[in-house]
C-alpha cells in the first residue's frame, strides 16, 4: 500500500508514525512544507511568553528508515485520476491512499497598512509557526508596548505572556466579550477582570482598522472606533483558515475545510482522507490538536482493522476541551459552554459566579453525565471536570457537588489533637494501638515513650506517633516532661 | 529511635546468648528482629522484638511484632497430605508423598515430554530455595516452564531498569541515603502502610517540604506531605505515566535538566525530548486530572533539589501503582528518564529505585525462578551464561531448557493440550494473588497433578493433589536480599512442628527419585556457596558473599565479586557511580508513550477499581489471616469509596456493595472515605471468596515484562440485593 501524507505537522507526523508502526508493509511518503521536522505548535504562545525553550518544541517523527520524509517541499498538484501528487521539485508520487494533513493558516484580517507586497510590515505578526514566534522574540528586546488582536485562546495566551514579560499590552477584540465562542457574559466578564489584574488592557467591541508605521516599521494602530494606540508589536490572533486550497483544486468537496465523512474519507473519493485542522468532519472541526490526534488514531485503527470507524455526534466528541495556557488566568471549557442551544435535550446547568475572586464555574449535565463545563479561576475544579468529561464518568446525584467538591476535598481534615481523641481512636496506626490502651499503660506506670512502646508497641513502626505518646504522658503526669530521646 | 529494641551490631552479626538475630518474614524492608527462645510450655516458641538495623532502626509494624503467631497457626500443615477419593485429604508420610509425586511426574513427562511439568515459585523464598528451585527445574525436570509470583510484583521495574540502566538492583543505594535529600518523588507506593518503618527515612525530606507522592488516593503515605511537607498529586487511575511525561516536559521546556551529566553519561536525550514535547502540562491535565500548575510546581521542586541546580539531592521511587499496568515497563522507563534528566542516577545522594514488595522479591528475581533467567541475573538465552551455569551444575549446556513463559501465560496454559499437566507451587497462593483469579482456579482444575508446598492450607493448597508441609522463617537458615540489594541472614530460632521440612530437603529427595543423586544439598550454607559460584561474573554477582562474612556483621550489597588481589571485595552499596553496565557504559533514555488502561471505564462499567494492601495483612493473607490480632484489626474485605459516589449509588457506610467487572462479580462492605477520588474505588486484595479483589482484576499483561494490569479495572457498582442475589 502506497500512502502519501501531505503535511508534516503535529497531526501528519503522528499519523505517519503510528501507521508505519502498525502497518509495516505500508510505503509512506510525507511531504512537509516547513524545513524542519514536526514541532509542538500548541506551545508557540509559551515560547513567546518565555516559558518554554524553543529547543523543547521538536516532536518525534516517523523513522526516516521506514518512510520517505520530504522537508521544505510543497505539494502542488493532486491528480486523483492518476492517483499522483506532484511536489514543488517536480517529483511525482503515486498513491493508493492520500491523506491531507495540511493544517490551517492564520487568518490575516483586512487591516489597512499591515502588509506591503513584501509581506507583513516589521512589527506586525501572526503566530502560526516557529518562524513567527522567533520573529516576535527577535523584536522583544526593543519592544515596550504590544497590541494583540483577537481575544480567543491564542490571543489571551499571547497577551498574558507579553504582559508577564513586562510589555504594556492592549487586547483588542471585535466581539463584545472575550472568547465569545466558549464563554457567556458572566464568565467572560470574570475572565476580563483577571486579564486586567495581569496587566492586560482589554478593549472589546472594536477592531484594528489600520496599522500606522514610521519608516516602514509599525508604530501605532488605529482602532475602528478611531482611537490610536501606540505600539511596537501587533500580533494578530484572529483565527485560522483550514488549508484546503490544494484539495479544492483537486476537485474535492470543501466547505470551510476539506469535507470528510465519519470515516475521515472524502465523500467524493474513497481513497482520499483528511485529518486535523484542514478537515471538516460531520461534527465540525474544533481547531484543537486533540481532535486531530484522535482522528489520526482512528484512521490508523481503521486501516489496520483494529476497529470500525463509527459516526460521531457532535456531543460525542470528547476532545473539545479548550484550555487557556496562561499563568494567572485559568480558563477551561468543554462540551457545551457559553451561549449554547439547549435544543430538545433535558439539561441541568448549575453555576457559581464569584467575581470578586475571579471565579466562575458552570456545569451542564444530561442524563447523569457531564456534557459541558466552563471554569474560570478554579484550576482544581477544572482538572477534575475535564478528567470526568473525557471519560464520561457519572456525576454525583446533585451536580452542584461538581462545583464545590474539589474545594471541600482540598481542605485537609481538621487534625484532632491527641488529648481530644476518643479512647478508641487509633494513635499508633502501624500497630493499631488505641489511645485508651496507651493511657492505661501510662496509668499502669509507663513513664516514658519507651515504656509505652514496650507495653503496647505504640510508636515502634514508623515512629510518627512518638510526639503524641509523649503528650499523653505529659498530660497524665503534668509535673514531669518525658524524655523523647531514645 | 527505641534503643530498647536494639542490639549493638548494625549488621547481621551473631548475637550472644539465646537471642537470634534475624529479619521479619514479610515484606522487602526485611526489618531486623531479635528472636528469643521461650520456655518449653510457652504458647509460642519465640518472642519477637525489633532490632537496630540501618533499614528499620529498631521499628516493626504490627505484622512483624505478631509474626511468631504464624509458627503455631492452628491449622498449620505438619504432615504431607494426599487427596482422597472423596475430595478430602489424608495424612501420609514423606516416603509415600514423595514416591507418589515423583512417580506421577515421571509418567507425565514420559507421556507428554519434559515441559509437561511446571514450577511456580515465590518472592518470599530464601535465595537458597529460589536458586534450588530454578536448578531443579532446569537440571532435574529439564522443563522450560518455571516462573513465580514476583512476576506480579517487580517484573516491570526489573525490565525497565535492565533496559535503561543495564542493571536492576531495586534501590541502587542504601535506604538511609534518602534522609539527606531535598526531594523524594514516590510514584505509586504506599510505604506508610506496606512497610511503615521505611517512613523514618523520609523525615529529612519532609522537614524540607520535598516529599512528592503520586497516588489516586490520599494514602497514609500521601498524607505525609500535608502541612507543607510536600505535594500530593492525585491522578486518575492508570495515568501516572502521564504525570511523569509532563514532569519531564516541564524540566526540558524550562531548561532545568542536568546538561553536563546528560552529555557525559546518557544516550537517547533527543528522542525523549521529542516524545515528551507532546505532553505539555495542560494536555496532561486533561488526561490525568492534575492541574497543570501543580505539575509545573512539582517539576521545579524536583529540579531545585537536583545536584546540578545546587540541591542536596533528589530521588525517584516507584511502586506497584505505576508498575502493575499493561504499560508498567513504560511507566518505570518514564520515571528513569526523569531521574536521568535531572542527573540523579549513579550519584551519591541522589538516585532512582523501585521499592521492592515481597520479602525476597529482590533475591528471588536474581537466581533462576524467572522463566528466562539463570542464577546471577543471567539470561537463559545467552550461550555464555548457559555454559557458565551448566559448568557449575556439572551438566551439558545443551541439556538446559530454553526460556519459558511469564506467570500469567503459564497459569493460562495449565492443562491445555500443549500446556503443562503438572504444577509444583512453592511459596505462592495464586488463586488469591493472581489476576482474574477464577480463571486461575479453573486452570489449576485442569491439571493432572497439583503439588503445593506451604505452611498452611492456603486457598491454593486446598486445590492440590498433594500438600507438602514446609518450614518457614524462624525455622530455617538462609539469606534474603532486601529492597536495597543488601544480602541479609535469616536464622533459625525454633524447630518446625511435626514433619515440616525445608524445600531444600524436598528437592533433594525428589531429585534422587527422579534420577539425580547429587547437586541438591540440604544445608543452606552449601546451597549458598554453590549459588555464589553460579552467580560469579553475572550481573547479580554474589561470589564474594559467605555466611561467615555476614555472620561477622559485614554489610554486603551486591555485586560482591570474588576475592581478588586486593582481598575481599567490599560489595557495592551504591551502583552506577562509575558508569552503567551497558555496552558503552552510558544509560539509555527510551521514549515511551501513554495508552489508556486495557479495561477502561465505559457506560456499563463507569468507575475505576484499584487494589492494594492494608497494614495488617500481607499479600494473599495466607499468613496474616491466621493471626488473631491482625484479623481483629482488619477482619474482612471492604471497598473504599468517596461519600459522593456512595450517595449516587445509594450506598451507606457498612452496606454490602456488589462489584462487577468483565471478569466477574464480588461483594464487599462499603467504607466511606474522602481519601479516594469520586471516580475510583479501592479494594485490598488479601482475601479469597466473595470479597476477593483479584477475581475482578484484569489479567492483560505488559508486552515487555509480563506484568498484569492489577491496578486499574473498570467496574460497575450497585447495592447488593441479598435476596435475589447480586443485581445485573
Amino acid at each position: 500500500m502506497r500512502v502519501v501524507v501531505i503535511g508534516h505537522g503535529m497531526v501528519g507526523s503522528r499519523f505517519a508514525e503510528d501507521l508505519v508502526a502498525r502497518e509495516p508493509g505500508a510505503r509512506v511518503t510525507v511531504i512537509g512544507r516547513e524545513p524542519g521536522g514536526p514541532y509542538n505548535r500548541v506551545l508557540l504562545s509559551s515560547v513567546v511568553a518565555g516559558k518554554t525553550d524553543p529547543a523543547a518544541l521538536a516532536m518525534s517523527a516517523v523513522d526516516p528508515a521506514r518512510a520517505t520524509v520530504l522537508a521544505g517541499v510543497h505539494a502542488i498538484e493532486v491528480d486523483r485520476a492518476a492517483r499522483t501528487v506532484t511536489d514543488s521539485r517536480g517529483d511525482v508520487h503515486g498513491y493508493d491512499r492520500l491523506v491531507f494533513a495540511t493544517g490551517s493558516a492564520a487568518r490575516i484580517p483586512d487591516i489597512h497598512g499591515v502588509a506591503t507586497d513584501r509581506g507583513l510590515i516589521p512589527g506586525v505578526s501572526v503566530l502560526k509557526d516557529l518562524a513567527d514566534a522567533e520573529g516576535i522574540l527577535a523584536r522583544l528586546p526593543k519592544a515596550r508596548r504590544a497590541v494583540v488582536l483577537g481575544a480567543g485562546v491564542l490571543g489571551l495566551e499571547v497577551a498574558t505572556g507579553l504582559a508577564a514579560r513586562g510589555l504594556s499590552v492592549t487586547l483588542v477584540h471585535h466581539s463584545g466579550r472575550v472568547m465569545e465562542r466558549q464563554l457567556g457574559d458572566a464568565a467572560a466578564q470574570i475572565a476580563t477582570g483577571s486579564l486586567a489584574r495581569l496587566g492586560v488592557r482589554v478593549v472589546t467591541g472594536t477592531s484594528v482598522a489600520a496599522a500606522l508605521d514610521r519608516r516602514g516599521v509599525l508604530s501605532a494602530v488605529r482602532l475602528t472606533d478611531g482611537t490610536e494606540v501606540l505600539t511596537d508589536l501587533l500580533v494578530m490572533c484572529a483565527g485560522t483558515i483550514p488549508e484546503a486550497s490544494l484539495a479544492r483544486r483537486a476537485g474535492l468537496p470543501c466547505d470551510r475545510g476539506i469535507l470528510v465523512d465519519a470515516s475521515l474519507a472524502s465523500p467524493a473519493d474513497a481513497n482520499v482522507f483528511a485529518i486535523g485542522d484542514c478537515a471538516q468532519p460531520p461534527e465540525g472541526g474544533t481547531g484543537l490538536v486533540a481532535q486531530g490526534w484522535d482522528q489520526a488514531t482512528r484512521l490508523v485503527d481503521a486501516w489496520s482493522g483494529a476497529s470500525v470507524p463509527v459516526a460521531r455526534e457532535a456531543d460525542e466528541d470528547l476532545t473539545n476541551v479548550v484550555r487557556v495556557k496562561a499563568s494567572g488566568l485559568d480558563v477551561v471549557t468543554m462540551g457545551l459552554s457559553g451561549k449554547f442551544d439547549h435544543g430538545e435535550r433535558e439539561l441541568r446547568a448549575v453555576r457559581l459566579a464569584d467575581p470578586s475572586i475571579g471565579r466562575f464555574v458552570e456545569v451542564v449535565v444530561s442524563h447523569g453525565l457531564l456534557v459541558g463545563a466552563t471554569v474560570v479561576g478554579d484550576k482544581e475544579c477544572a482538572s477534575q471536570l475535564s478528567a470526568m468529561y473525557t471519560r464520561m464518568i457519572p456525576v454525583p446525584a446533585d451536580p452542584a457537588h461538581l462545583i464545590i467538591r474539589p474545594l471541600a476535598g482540598a481542605a485537609p481534615a481538621a487534625a484532632v489533637a491527641v488529648e481530644d481523641m476518643d479512647d478508641d481512636a487509633t494513635v499508633c496506626q502501624c500497630n493499631t494501638v488505641s489511645k485508651g490502651r496507651i493511657t492505661q499503660a501510662i496509668a499502669g506506670g509507663c513513664a516514658s515513650v519507651e515504656d509505652v512502646a514496650k507495653a503496647t508497641r505504640a510508636s515502634t513502626g514508623c515512629g510518627d506517633c512518638r510526639g503524641n505518646v509523649a503528650r499523653l504522658i505529659e498530660a497524665a503526669t503534668p509535673d514531669k516532661v518525658p524524655a523523647l530521646a531514645g | 529511635m527505641p534503643a530498647s529494641h536494639g542490639t549493638a551490631s548494625p549488621g547481621d552479626g551473631t548475637p550472644p546468648g539465646d537471642a537470634v538475630a534475624t529479619h521479619c518474614p514479610y515484606c522487602a524492608l526485611q526489618c531486623a528482629q531479635t528472636l528469643t527462645r521461650t520456655a518449653a510450655d510457652a504458647p509460642l516458641p519465640v518472642e519477637v522484638s525489633g532490632r537496630q538495623f540501618p533499614t528499620n532502626r529498631g521499628g516493626l509494624c504490627q505484622k512483624g511484632w505478631t509474626s511468631a503467631e504464624v509458627l503455631r497457626a492452628k491449622d498449620r500443615v505438619t504432615m504431607p497430605l494426599i487427596r482422597t477419593e472423596d475430595g478430602g485429604f489424608r495424612e501420609a508420610d514423606w516416603e509415600e508423598a514423595l514416591d507418589l509425586i515423583a512417580g506421577r511426574l515421571a509418567v507425565l513427562q514420559e507421556a507428554h515430554g519434559r515441559d509437561a511439568v511446571a514450577i511456580f515459585g515465590g518472592g518470599g523464598l530464601t535465595n537458597e530455595k529460589a536458586y534450588a528451585l530454578g536448578k531443579f527445574a532446569r537440571v532435574v525436570l529439564r522443563t522450560r516452564y518455571i516462573d513465580y509470583n514476583g512476576r506480579f510484583c517487580m517484573s516491570s521495574a526489573a525490565a525497565a531498569s535492565n533496559r535503561s540502566l543495564g542493571l536492576d538492583r531495586g534501590l541502587g543505594f542504601p535506604l538511609a541515603d534518602l534522609g539527606g535529600a531535598d526531594a523524594v518523588l514516590v510514584v505509586g507506593s504506599n510505604m506508610g502502610v506496606t512497610m511503615p518503618p521505611f517512613v523514618q527515612h523520609l523525615a529529612g525530606v519532609r522537614e524540607r517540604g520535598g516529599l512528592v507522592v503520586v497516588d489516586p488516593r490520599e494514602t497514609v503515605t500521601a498524607r505525609l506531605t500535608r502541612e507543607g511537607q510536600g505535594i500530593h498529586l492525585s491522578p486518575v487511575p492508570g495515568t501516572d505515566l502521564v504525570v511523569l511525561l509532563a514532569l519531564a516536559h516541564v524540566v526540558l521546556a524550562e531548561g532545568l535538566q542536568d546538561a553536563a551529566y546528560l552529555d557525559a553519561r546518557v544516550n537517547g536525550l533527543d528522542e525523549v525530548r521529542r516524545s515528551v514535547a507532546a505532553w505539555w502540562p495542560e494536555r496532561a491535565e486533561a488526561v490525568c486530572g492534575i492541574p497543570a500548575d501543580d505539575l509545573r510546581r512539582t517539576a521545579r521542586l524536583l529540579a531545585a533539589a537536583s545536584p546540578s541546580r545546587g540541591g542536596r539531592g533528589a530521588y525517584v521511587l516507584t511502586g506497584r501503582g505505576l508498575e502493575q499496568m499493561s504499560q508498567g515497563t513504560a511507566g518505570v522507563t518514564a520515571a528513569i528518564n526523569l531521574a536521568l534528566l535531572l542527573g540523579l542516577v549513579g550519584r551519591e545522594g541522589s538516585g532512582f529505585g523501585p521499592v521492592t514488595g515481597q520479602g525476597n522479591g529482590q533475591g528471588g528475581r536474581e537466581h533462576g525462578q524467572k522463566s528466562d533467567q539463570l542464577p546471577g541475573y543471567r539470561m537463559i538465552t545467552d550461550p555464555a551464561a548457559r555454559a557458565h551455569v551448566a559448568g557449575v551444575w556439572g551438566v551439558d549446556p545443551d541439556t538446559l531448557p530454553g526460556p519459558g513463559v511469564p506467570a500469567v501465560q503459564l497459569l493460562d496454559s495449565l492443562g491445555t493440550a500443549d500446556g503443562p499437566k503438572a504444577l509444583l507451587v512453592h511459596g505462592s497462593n495464586v488463586v488469591v494473588s493472581a489476576p482474574h483469579a477464577d480463571k486461575v482456579r479453573g486452570a489449576l482444575g485442569r491439571l493432572d497433578l497439583l503439588v503445593v508446598a506451604d505452611l498452611v492450607p492456603s486457598e491454593t493448597a486446598m486445590l492440590a493433589d498433594v500438600i507438602l508441609p514446609v518450614t518457614q522463617w524462624a525455622e530455617e537458615e538462609g539469606t534474603m536480599t532486601n529492597l536495597e540489594g543488601r544480602i541479609i541472614r535469616r536464622r533459625q530460632a525454633a524447630d518446625a512442628p511435626g514433619e515440616a521440612r525445608s524445600e531444600l530437603w524436598i528437592l533433594n529427595r525428589l531429585a534422587a527419585r527422579l534420577g539425580v543423586d547429587s547437586g541438591f544439598p540440604t544445608e543452606p550454607e552449601a546451597v549458598f556457596a554453590e549459588l555464589a559460584r553460579a552467580s560469579a561474573g553475572g550481573k547479580a554477582d554474589y561470589s564474594g558473599v559467605t555466611y561467615a562474612r555476614l555472620d561477622r556483621g559485614e554489610e554486603l550489597f551486591w555485586p560482591v565479586r570474588g576475592d581478588g588481589p586486593g582481598g575481599e571485595h567490599p560489595g557495592t552499596p551504591r551502583v552506577f557511580l562509575d558508569g552503567f553496565p551497558t555496552p558503552d557504559g552510558r544509560a539509555r533514555m527510551i521514549p515511551v508513550d501513554h495508552h489508556a488502561p486495557a479495561d477502561d471505564v465505559r457506560a456499563e462499567a463507569p468507575l475505576y477499581l484499584i487494589t492494594g494492601r492494608v497494614l495488617q495483612h500481607y499479600q494473599s493473607g495466607a499468613q496474616t489471616r491466621r493471626v488473631a490480632e491482625l484479623v481483629a484489626a482488619q477482619p474482612e474485605p471492604f471497598v473504599e469509596m468517596h461519600p459522593l459516589l456512595a450517595d449516587r449509588l445509594g450506598l451507606a457506610d457498612g452496606d454490602l456493595a456488589s462489584l462487577t467487572t468483565a471478569r466477574g462479580r464480588g461483594h464487599a462492605t462499603v467504607r466511606l472515605t474522602e481519601d479516594t477520588r469520586p471516580d475510583t474505588v479501592f479494594m485490598p486484595f488479601h482475601w479469597a471468596g466473595e470479597g476477593s479483589a483479584n477475581r475482578l482484576t484484569n489479567d492483560v499483561t505488559d508486552p515487555i515484562s509480563g506484568m498484569p494490569e492489577f491496578k486499574v479495572t473498570a467496574v460497575r457498582i450497585a447495592p447488593a440485593r441479598l435476596k435475589e442475589g447480586a443485581p445485573a
